[in-house]
């Protein structure tokens, strides 16, 4: 039961060609753009190189999680959320089978990203670091599903759209996924530590260093996926009393 | 027979609006039975109900003896909902196979889709089928379960006339093979022609709950009318054909059964005057059995804003 809707589900967002063009082919364009512009190839370069890579990865990871609440939102707007209220599913099936789908949809942003800093622009990892980056990332998107699902449930389909774009964006930015924190003033560089993305994104440019990630980095991306998770709690539990 | 549905004394409200008011049903195994009611009477709420996606606030709501969660947990409801549209980007073909596979004893996918009329369009793209079609997909997401109670909430609304009956073929054909049908619509005709009985719904309560032979004769098939000019309106209700009068300032509204026996008596006695015969409106059945109903119970009128003079001949077919 949840294989079929997880499947179901994961074949939607594939065939969505606006989730394919945005959400991979968008992250892989911008970071073969951003590395290979105006670039010497001296080590200094090299390394800019691997962290936009990590960046553009977790930004791609990034709107693709968030863009699972979307899809939740236009199902909602369908009256499909309430069809399956009346499936033999339980809720929390329900939810779980999104979590999944979701989970699984951020993996084509993730590894298109990774496979073109390899292939095109020749970064080298330790095949363990290559594995824990890929895998850490793909972990890391669970306070962002919640977020994107918390907004799908809460809002209406258009709105949602707006809203999770925005977060996409906003996120991405001040969490130095686009541009490196390191060259933002120092006050906005102070509010980007605090962000779940400038967190997730540490998970994979830590591994890049050689090193595991730091506990605080841990801290506080469980605290914003336990601040989500509520959301996306309360929000769902809204939506379901509305008639 | 054991009974599927049980509604004891139901309530829903939404603000002040009591949209379900106290509602008693009962719905045995392999009836079909039709849920008739104007926009807004009730019918949608009663089957939210139903399906478990509201609580009474009052009173019971029973499926197959237990809860209506408990029911549907164990698959053996499907439902179409009002408003529902196909999902994006699955063929249609998947979209049954999926809804099939959340039931612990589905229909084969291709028996559903023929069951629905689905057979040559289960490969296109559900939401891009023309409306007939995409009503023919809820209802195949509806029956892929393989339910015992299959309830649909106006499943013809906005289909063309020749949709309409192709989709009623397909109810009949699940509806025979033992299966329980509850649908609402509209239309008398429609619940007439594809329901065992109907339950006429007025203001979230049952006004009436019969055949549909009988529904239709106590509506009464017209509406003679014409002015009285101050003439009395003693003893019209004791002309042929004649089952109810009422009086709308100067104008006396008679409902018959035989409106040429009653205009002929009407013309016996001089009272032709801007006489006029016009088929009774789905409108007027529902003031004839909201009448109908406040009579029998003692309660106050619910629409009344005409005087409705004599509803005993209506009383006496119920009975």
């Amino acid at each position: 039961m949840l294989l079929a809707y997880v499947s179901l589900e994961i074949r939607r967002t594939l065939r969505d060609a606006g989730f394919v063009i945005f959400g991979v082919g968008m992250p892989v364009m911008m970071y073969l753009l951003f590395t290979n512009l105006g670039v010497s190839g001296s080590e200094e370069d090299k390394a800019a190189s691997l962290a936009a890579m990590i960046g553009m990865a977790a930004y791609g990871a990034l709107g693709s999680a968030v863009s699972t609440g979307s899809s939740v939102a236009e199902d909602k707007g369908l009256g499909w959320l309430r069809q399956l209220r009346i499936t033999p599913m339980s809720p929390l099936l329900v939810v779980t089978g999104r979590c999944i789908s979701g989970s699984v949809t951020v993996l084509p942003a993730i590894l298109a990203v990774l496979l073109a800093g390899g292939l095109v622009n020749g970064v080298e990892l330790e095949p363990w670091q290559w594995a824990a980056v890929g895998g850490l990332l793909w972990i890391g998107t669970a306070p962002f599903t919640l977020l994107g699902l918390g907004n799908g449930y809460r809002l209406s389909g258009q709105t949602t759209g707006v809203v999770n774009m925005a977060c996409n964006l906003g996120l991405s930015v001040v969490g130095g996924l686009w541009i490196p924190s390191a060259v933002f003033p120092g006050w906005l560089r102070a509010v980007s530590e605090w962000t779940p993305s400038h967190r997730f994104g540490q998970l994979g440019w830590s591994i890049a260093d050689g090193a595991a990630p730091r506990a605080g980095t841990v801290a506080v991306l469980a605290a914003w996926t336990a601040l989500f998770g509520a959301y996306a709690v309360y929000a769902y539990r809204r939506s379901a009393r509305t008639p | 027979m054991t009974t599927t549905v049980s509604f004891t004394r139901a309530v829903k409200a939404f603000g002040a609006v009591r949209a379900v008011d106290g509602v008693d049903l009962e719905i045995r195994r392999g009836e079909s039975v039709a849920l008739l009611g104007r926009n807004g009477a009730g019918k949608s709420t009663a089957i939210s109900l139903l399906l478990g996606l509201n609580e009474p606030d009052d009173g019971e709501v029973r499926l197959f003896g237990g809860t209506p969660h408990t029911a549907v947990r164990a698959g053996r409801v499907g439902a179409m909902l009002q408003d529902g549209r196909p999902i994006p980007r699955v063929t249609v073909r998947e979209l049954i196979t999926f809804v099939a596979r959340t039931y612990p004893s589905p229909l084969p996918v291709a028996e559903a889709l023929e069951l629905a009329g689905l057979t040559e369009v289960a490969g296109r793209r559900a939401d891009r089928l023309s409306g007939g079609q995409a009503q023919r997909v809820r209802f195949a997401v509806a029956l892929a379960g393989n339910p015992e109670l299959i309830v649909l909430d106006e499943p013809t609304a906005a289909l063309d006339v020749e949709a309409r009956r192709a989709f009623w073929d397909s109810m009949r054909a699940y509806a025979a093979r033992g299966n329980t049908v509850l649908f609402s619509t509209h239309y008398l005709e429609e619940a007439d022609e594809n329901a065992d009985r109907i339950v006429v719904i007025d203001r979230g309560r049952v006004v009436a709950d019969d055949s549909g032979e009988r529904i239709k004769r106590a509506v009464g098939g017209n509406l003679v009318s014409f002015d009285l000019a101050g003439t009395p309106t003693e003893g019209l209700r004791q002309l042929p054909g004649v089952v109810s009068v009422e009086v709308r300032g100067d104008r006396a509204l008679l409902r018959s059964a035989d409106s040429d026996a009653t205009v002929l008596a009407l013309a016996d006695r001089g009272m032709v005057r801007g006489l006029t015969v016009t088929a009774a409106s789905l409108e007027d059945a529902f003031l004839s059995l909201t009448a109908q109903s406040s009579s029998e119970d003692a309660a106050p009128a619910p629409a009344a804003d005409t005087t409705v003079e004599n509803t005993t001949a209506l009383a006496e077919e119920k009975v």
